[in-house]
This record gives C-alpha cells, sequence and structure tokens, in this order.
C-alpha cells in the first residue's frame, strides 16, 4: 500500500512519478546541508532521500542483498588513436605520458566518471522500474500494478513478477490500451487549450448530465414528457451522425468541417435545452446537416478523387495500395504517420489522446533501453554504465548525496 | 482527561434549539464551506499556476525540462536569444525632449520588447531555439544526468530496412548508423514486431508515439550526413584494470597496451580486442599506412566487413554442429526424443546446483516451502 504521504509538502521526498505534486518537490529541492551534521546522520540523510525515489517498493532488507559495490563504467574508444598508437606515448615521461603532447597541445583530460551517482544501478534492473523508465506507466507503482495484474509480458510469456530482473536482450511488453491509459490525459477534464486539438472535445459529462438529473426527478409519466424524450433521442441520433461524418472524412475542406463543427455545437445547446425543443428546430437541424451531407458527396463527385478511407483504417499494403492511382505505394512510414487519432467516448482516458499534464518534465528515455512507442515494447539492451562525465542511472540527486548513500550501504558505519 | 460534557441545554431533546452553526461545519464532512488551506498548499498551487504552469503542456517538439527554466518560469534560452536579439539591433537616433539616460533606456526597452516579440513569434510557430546540453538535464540538482537522444522513427525504419530487407550484417549497420550493435538488433526485433502488428490489424499506440517522440530529443536519419547516435567503441572497465600497479619496466623497451594488459592480469586482452568493433582498428591502420583515398577506404571496409560476417556464419554454423553432436535426437510422429550425456557430478557439493539433473534421493525440493524466492530469473 502507498503510505499516506507520498507526495508530502512538508517533508518532500522526490518520488518516481509524474504527479505535479512530486515535480513541485522536484523544483524546490535542496541539496543536503551537511555542515551542521555528524557524518553518520549524513550518510543516514541521504540514505533516506535517495531511498524515498530508488526502489521505495522495495523493502530496505531486499535492497541491501541487491546492493553491489561493484559499479560498471566503460570508456570511449577511438579507433583512429588506438590504431596510430600502440600505447607507449601513454608510459612516455615519467610512466604517465607526456604533459605536452608532440604537436605542442596539452594532454588530453578526460573528465572523471560519476561512478557514486550509479549507486541505485542494481534497482534499475527491475520489471516494474524498466516499464517507468520506458515512459509506459506514470509512476514506478502504476508500473507494478500493471505487472501485478498481468498486462505485461516479457519475451512474449507473461510474467507476474514486478521484481523480475531483466537480463540483456530481455523484451518486455505492455497492453498499449493500459499504456494509452497511463500516459494519457484524463477523461471528464475540460481541455485546458482547444485550438490545439483537430476537433473540439466537449466535456465527458458536462452536456448530457444535467438532463439526465431532471429526468430521473420527474415521477409521472406525461405525454410531454415522453415526447421530449424522443425529440431528445432523435437529436442525440443527429449527433451522432455529425460526429460520425466528422471522422469518417478525413479530407473535408475546411469549410465544411467549419459548418459540421458549428452544427454539432448548436445541437450541443439544443441538447441542453431540451425542454424547450421543438419539433421545428430539430427538423431544420437534421436539415442543415442533410444539405452539409449533400454538398460534401457534390464536392467529392465532381473532384472525382478516390473514396476516402473509412474510419477504421485499413492498413494493409495490399489492400490501400490499389488506391492510390498515380502516386508510389505509401510506405511503412507514412502509414504510422496517417494512423488517426479519433474521439472514442468508450475509452477510459480523454480522446482524442493527448498527453497527461506535467508528463513532458519528466519524459526521457535512458540509453539502456531501447523502446518502441508503437508496440509499446522496449528491449533492456545492456546493464547502466557509468562513462567520463555521465551516469546513466537517472537520479534526481547530486553527486555528493549518492556518495553518501553508497558509502551507507558499504556496511562500514 | 475525559472528553468534557455538553451542556445540558444540548443534551436535553429540544427540536426547536438550533446548534450553533460553527458546530455543524466541523462535524459535518459534506459541508460546502471552503476548506482552510495550508500554506504548503497554497504555494503549491501558486507556483503550478504561476512558473509551474509552463510544465502542463510539452512546447512543440522540444522538451521541456525543469532546467531549462528560470525559478520564474522563464524559458532561459529564449531569453538569451531575445537578449543577443536585441544587441543585434542597429543603433537609433535619440529624440530631443529626453535626457541621454531616459533615451537609452526607452531605446533599449522598445528593442528588448521587439526582440521578445519576435521570439514569441517564433514560438507561436513552434519553434523553439534548439536546446543546450544544460536544458536537457531533467534533474536540475544532478549535473551528470542529461536526457540522451533518442532514434528518431526514420532512423529506426532505415535501420529494419538496412538489415531486414536487404540482408546487411549488423555490424556494418551498427557502423555505418553509428549506433551500438546491441541497439541496432533491438530496433529490427521491435520493428519486425511493429509489422507484424500492422499486418494483423492489431492497434498502435500511434498517437502516444508521436506525443512521445516530439517530447524527447532524438537522432535525425539524413542519408546523405548520418549523424553519430552513440559511441559504438565503449570499452568496459575491467574489474581487474581499477587498481593502481606499481610496474617497474626497462626504459629502453616500449611499454605498450599489451604489456600493460598482461601486468593487470595475466590472460587479459588489450583494449584494441576487447571493444566491440576491433575492426575498425585494422582498417583505420591500413588507411593510416597506405594512405586511402576515400572509395579504397570504403571498399577496404566493405571487405572487412564481409569477412567479420563470415567468421559469425561460420562460428555459429560450428556452434550448431558441435549442438547436433551433443543431444541426440530420434524423432517419432508425436514427440523428438532428445537424448543428451549428464554428469553426476553437475549437482556439486550440496547436490543443489541448477545444472544437475533429475531428482536426487533423500534430497528433498525446497521449491515450494516458505521463504523460497519463486521469480525465474530467465525467460526464453
Amino acid at each position: 500500500m502507498v503510505r499516506k504521504r507520498f507526495h508530502g509538502l512538508k517533508k518532500p521526498k522526490v518520488r518516481q512519478s509524474w504527479n505535479k505534486f512530486n515535480l513541485y518537490n522536484l523544483a524546490r529541492q535542496e541539496n543536503l546541508k551537511t555542515h551542521a551534521l555528524t557524518f553518520f546522520q549524513q550518510k543516514w540523510a541521504a540514505k533516506s532521500m535517495t531511498r524515498a525515489y530508488h526502489g521505495e517498493q522495495i523493502r530496505e532488507r531486499q535492497w541491501t542483498r541487491m546492493f553491489k559495490r561493484y559499479i560498471p563504467a566503460v570508456v570511449e574508444m577511438d579507433a583512429a588513436e588506438l590504431a596510430k598508437n600502440d600505447g607507449t606515448e601513454q608510459a612516455a615521461g615519467r610512466g604517465t605520458g607526456k604533459v605536452e603532447r608532440p604537436d605542442g597541445r596539452r594532454r588530453f583530460k578526460p573528465k572523471p566518471t560519476p561512478y557514486m551517482n550509479m549507486t541505485y544501478y542494481p534497482t534499475e534492473r527491475r520489471l516494474d522500474t524498466a516499464i517507468f523508465r520506458a515512459l509506459f506507466a506514470s509512476s514506478t507503482r502504476q508500473a507494478r500494478q500493471f505487472v501485478v495484474h498481468g498486462y505485461v509480458k516479457v519475451n512474449g510469456k507473461k510474467m507476474p513478477y514486478p521484481g523480475y530482473l531483466l537480463n540483456p536482450g530481455d523484451m518486455f511488453s505492455v497492453d498499449p490500451e493500459r499504456v494509452m491509459f497511463a500516459t494519457g490525459a484524463p477523461k471528464g477534464q475540460a481541455v485546458a487549450d482547444r485550438d490545439d486539438l483537430e476537433d473540439v472535445e466537449e466535456t465527458e459529462n458536462g452536456a448530457e448530465e444535467p438532463v439526465e438529473e431532471e429526468e430521473v426527478g420527474e415521477a409521472e409519466e406525461t405525454d410531454a414528457s415522453s415526447e421530449v424524450k424522443a425529440r431528445k433521442d432523435k437529436l442525440k441520433a443527429l449527433i451522432g451522425a455529425i460526429d460520425e461524418s466528422l471522422l469518417d472524412k478525413k479530407d473535408l475542406s475546411g469549410r465544411r468541417l467549419q459548418e459540421l463543427r458549428t452544427l454539432r455545437k448548436e445541437a450541443k445547446k439544443a441538447m441542453s435545452r431540451s425542454k424547450h425543443l421543438t419539433d421545428e428546430s430539430l427538423s431544420e437541424l437534421e436539415s442543415q446537416h442533410a444539405a452539409i451531407v449533400e454538398k460534401i458527396s457534390q464536392s467529392e463527385g465532381s473532384a472525382e478523387v478516390p473514396e476516402a478511407e473509412d474510419a477504421k483504417p485499413s492498413i494493409d499494403t495490399s489492400v490501400v495500395a490499389p488506391r492510390y492511382k498515380s502516386a508510389a505505394p505509401p510506405t511503412h512510414l507514412d502509414l504510422l504517420n496517417r494512423l488517426p487519432n479519433p474521439r472514442d467516448p468508450t475509452k477510459p482516458y480523454a480522446t482524442p489522446w493527448r498527453p497527461r499534464p506535467y508528463m513532458s518534465a519528466f519524459a526521457f528515455i535512458p540509453r539502456y533501453l531501447e523502446v518502441n512507442q508503437n508496440v509499446c515494447s522496449a528491449v533492456y539492451l545492456r546493464h547502466p554504465v557509468a562513462r567520463p562525465g555521465l551516469a546513466e542511472v537517472p537520479t534526481p540527486f547530486a553527486s555528493e548525496v549518492n556518495t553518501l548513500a553508497f558509502q551507507w550501504y558499504l556496511r562500514r558505519r | 482527561m475525559p472528553p468534557k460534557l455538553p451542556p445540558p441545554s444540548l443534551l436535553s431533546p429540544l427540536p426547536s434549539l438550533p446548534l450553533p452553526r460553527q458546530c455543524i461545519c466541523q462535524t459535518r464532512s459534506f459541508s460546502h464551506t471552503r476548506r482552510q488551506e495550508t500554506q504548503a498548499r497554497e504555494q503549491l498551487f501558486s507556483w503550478l499556476h504561476g512558473p509551474g504552469k509552463v510544465f502542463e503542456k510539452p512546447l512543440p517538439n522540444s522538451t521541456n525540462y525543469l532546467s531549462a527554466y528560470s525559478k520564474t518560469g522563464q524559458l532561459l534560452r529564449a531569453t538569451q536569444a531575445r537578449a543577443k536579439q536585441a544587441d543585434a539591433e542597429p543603433e537609433k537616433p535619440e529624440s530631443d525632449d529626453l535626457t541621454p539616460e531616459e533615451a537609452e533606456i526607452k531605446k533599449r526597452d522598445a528593442w528588448l520588447k521587439k526582440a521578445a516579440e519576435d521570439v514569441d513569434a517564433e514560438m507561436g510557430k513552434g519553434r523553439v531555439p534548439k536546446e543546450s546540453m544544460e536544458d536537457l538535464r531533467p534533474f536540475p540538482l544532478n549535473w551528470e544526468f542529461v536526457s540522451q537522444p533518442v532514434l528518431s522513427e526514420e532512423l529506426r525504419d532505415a535501420i529494419y530496412r538496412r538489415v531486414a530487407e536487404e540482408g546487411g550484417s549488423v555490424r556494418a549497420a551498427s557502423v555505418e548508423f553509428g549506433v551500438s550493435m546491441e541497439r541496432v538488433g533491438a530496433v529490427v526485433r521491435l520493428k519486425a514486431m511493429e509489422r507484424q502488428w500492422v499486418q494483423q490489424h492489431k492497434p498502435l499506440a500511434a498517437p502516444y508515439s508521436r506525443a512521445v517522440l516530439s517530447m524527447l530529443p532524438t537522432t535525425p536519419y539524413d542519408p546523405g550526413h548520418p549523424v553519430h547516435h552513440e559511441s559504438i567503441n565503449d570499452l568496459p572497465v575491467h574489474p581487474a584494470t581499477t587498481q593502481q600497479i606499481f610496474h617497474p619496466t626497462a626504459e629502453s623497451r616500449p611499454f605498450t597496451r599489451r604489456d600493460a594488459a598482461r601486468v593487470f592480469r595475466q590472460g587479459l586482452r588489450p583494449a584494441d580486442q576487447r571493444i566491440p568493433h576491433p575492426e575498425l582498428v585494422e582498417i583505420e591502420k591500413a588507411a593510416q599506412s597506405g594512405r586511402l583515398n576515400r572509395p579504397q577506404r570504403d571498399d577496404l571496409m566493405r571487405t572487412v566487413m564481409e569477412r567479420e560476417s563470415l567468421v559469425q556464419k561460420l562460428k555459429e554454423a560450428d556452434e550448431a554442429a558441435r549442438e547436433q553432436r551433443r543431444v541426440k535426437v530420434i524423432s517419432r510422429p508425436r514427440h523428438d526424443f532428445k537424448v543428451e550425456n549428464v554428469s553426476v557430478e553437475a549437482v556439486g557439493k550440496t547436490g543443489r546446483k541448477r545444472a544437475g539433473v533429475g531428482w536426487r534421493y533423500g534430497m528433498p525440493l525446497e521449491d515450494r516451502k516458505r521463504g523460497q524466492v519463486r521469480i525465474p530469473t530467465r525467460v526464453d
């Protein structure tokens, strides 16, 4: 169970999560103040800070068993340099190479390798952490839940253990629906900025709910209310039809789109005042829709373009290819770019899909993973390594804090 | 101390007596009165609506990390761009009715405003200045972690086509695209999966993919000018080489990498051979000694790569043959029986080694005991 103050504000801890509280805590994070602390206290504080981020779901005993004092590192070698020299130049001088090279320039001094930032590299091998790092879940806790609930496969086989330690070359896949849910904006919230979305989305509950409440309130079924209900059903069907024509026809002209959207807005407005809805206004809306549909079909006939794609994208190249008469058959990339982002109220996330708020501040993929977002799968290439000037373990703490934490787990305190 | 008894007036069953309003608010959780916010929460929300507002939505086609912004929520590289643009503006003649200082200030303000507007207009069109290394740090306090670029969709597709469709070797593709061999293999594997999904009409997470790739730094694909994605010749630091050794040696004799490896540990190979692409060193040596021109060098590269892939194929064939010799397969209509030799000693001293075969008499299995870790260590 997640503790009560997981994203506390009083004693802030940075967590592996995309929560906005966590972003705030990260933004005001401060380095450990060591001046008034004994060495033991420094180590304790550093351990406490870092463990709240790295594998807080792992019990302390378990983690101390996972901890390794050996830290993997690599150094980049230049093939041209290796071909030019056989190493004698590094043994020249007093045994560590001459300070000045023959060409007069000073010896290249590599950046130090931040070994200590790799203290928690064994936790990055865990399946739940790797899923979070691959941006398939919004927190390690959520990733863990996906694993436990059976949405995750390793090398094509279901893996229900979040503590499974990935081996180099292992491929893990998460159900795309779960990924879209975890990383997508939540349903039922108003869109902050409507301009950047293709079709304007009403709030999921806003338009319909008050009407339904009124419905419940009415005790007796009178003729008037049944008439209202019939009109409302018609209106609902009309809105559905408008939606379909908006979804179906991808290559509509801007004016038609605009007309359809205005009509949809009007219909929605009428829906919210369905008690005062008359047959005349309903028939007028319907006739407007019919007129637009007529115009669309006319323009299609005159231009003689091949029929637009169906709502369900037919992606198979053998099916799509004959439709493009003059141009070359679409490449795989074209198909990917053309995959739609439709409005679908049955989904558990806001549609058309858009990233959840505050995701971009946390979005990075470390180099030890290779991710394919289209199929929501990733390969764990190798264990994370340190290299000059760079440590691959994503940690929000400075080198000094990580060093103190490393010293805590050396068990010589 | 026991809780205070309420006054008798409240205890008496008098329905007409209204309860004090304050009391209702405290006990009824469904009250409509606004909850008193703590100072910490107030600060949080003022941050989220102030400087933190910029993180709510991604910057178009750019990363959007904490380090890219000032404490007040200004995009640092945009501010710098504005300042640069303001500096580049030519001087204008001053008007007479202002003191020189005022005119200077006014001019400066006007330029800054104009430059800021220009930058904002650019940003409105989705063009943000390119990130520097400082802007790519998601964690402001950790200077040793940066968000490194990932492969763009085009580059992944190019790698897949080179290896899976044109039959290029992983090694050659790794050198060509500047991508490590493990990554090339992974890209091909994942792309193959993706194409299979497309053929099976399985829904892809395309909107998610497009959004994520626009939030991350990516390595673009340009067929004419290949971009180096990552270092392909990484030498793993061997534990034996992390110690300092005092090794006296004759000055008259050259001390090479080979000697150094031997000093560190007997049998340790020199760095030239432990890197993933030793053939590149060979090519470079030939190029440096023979003064090859570009086509000759490409030819040499091709020859060496072909040789390497041939060696790899021979090695694999050899392994398969050895496996065939080790395991005797007896085919039957329903099952294939595989017979192989096993050693009794494989169970080890404790009789519990994983390599051991079969159930050992007198050695109870512990795999269902409490406290035994049942998480598999590998999935094939």
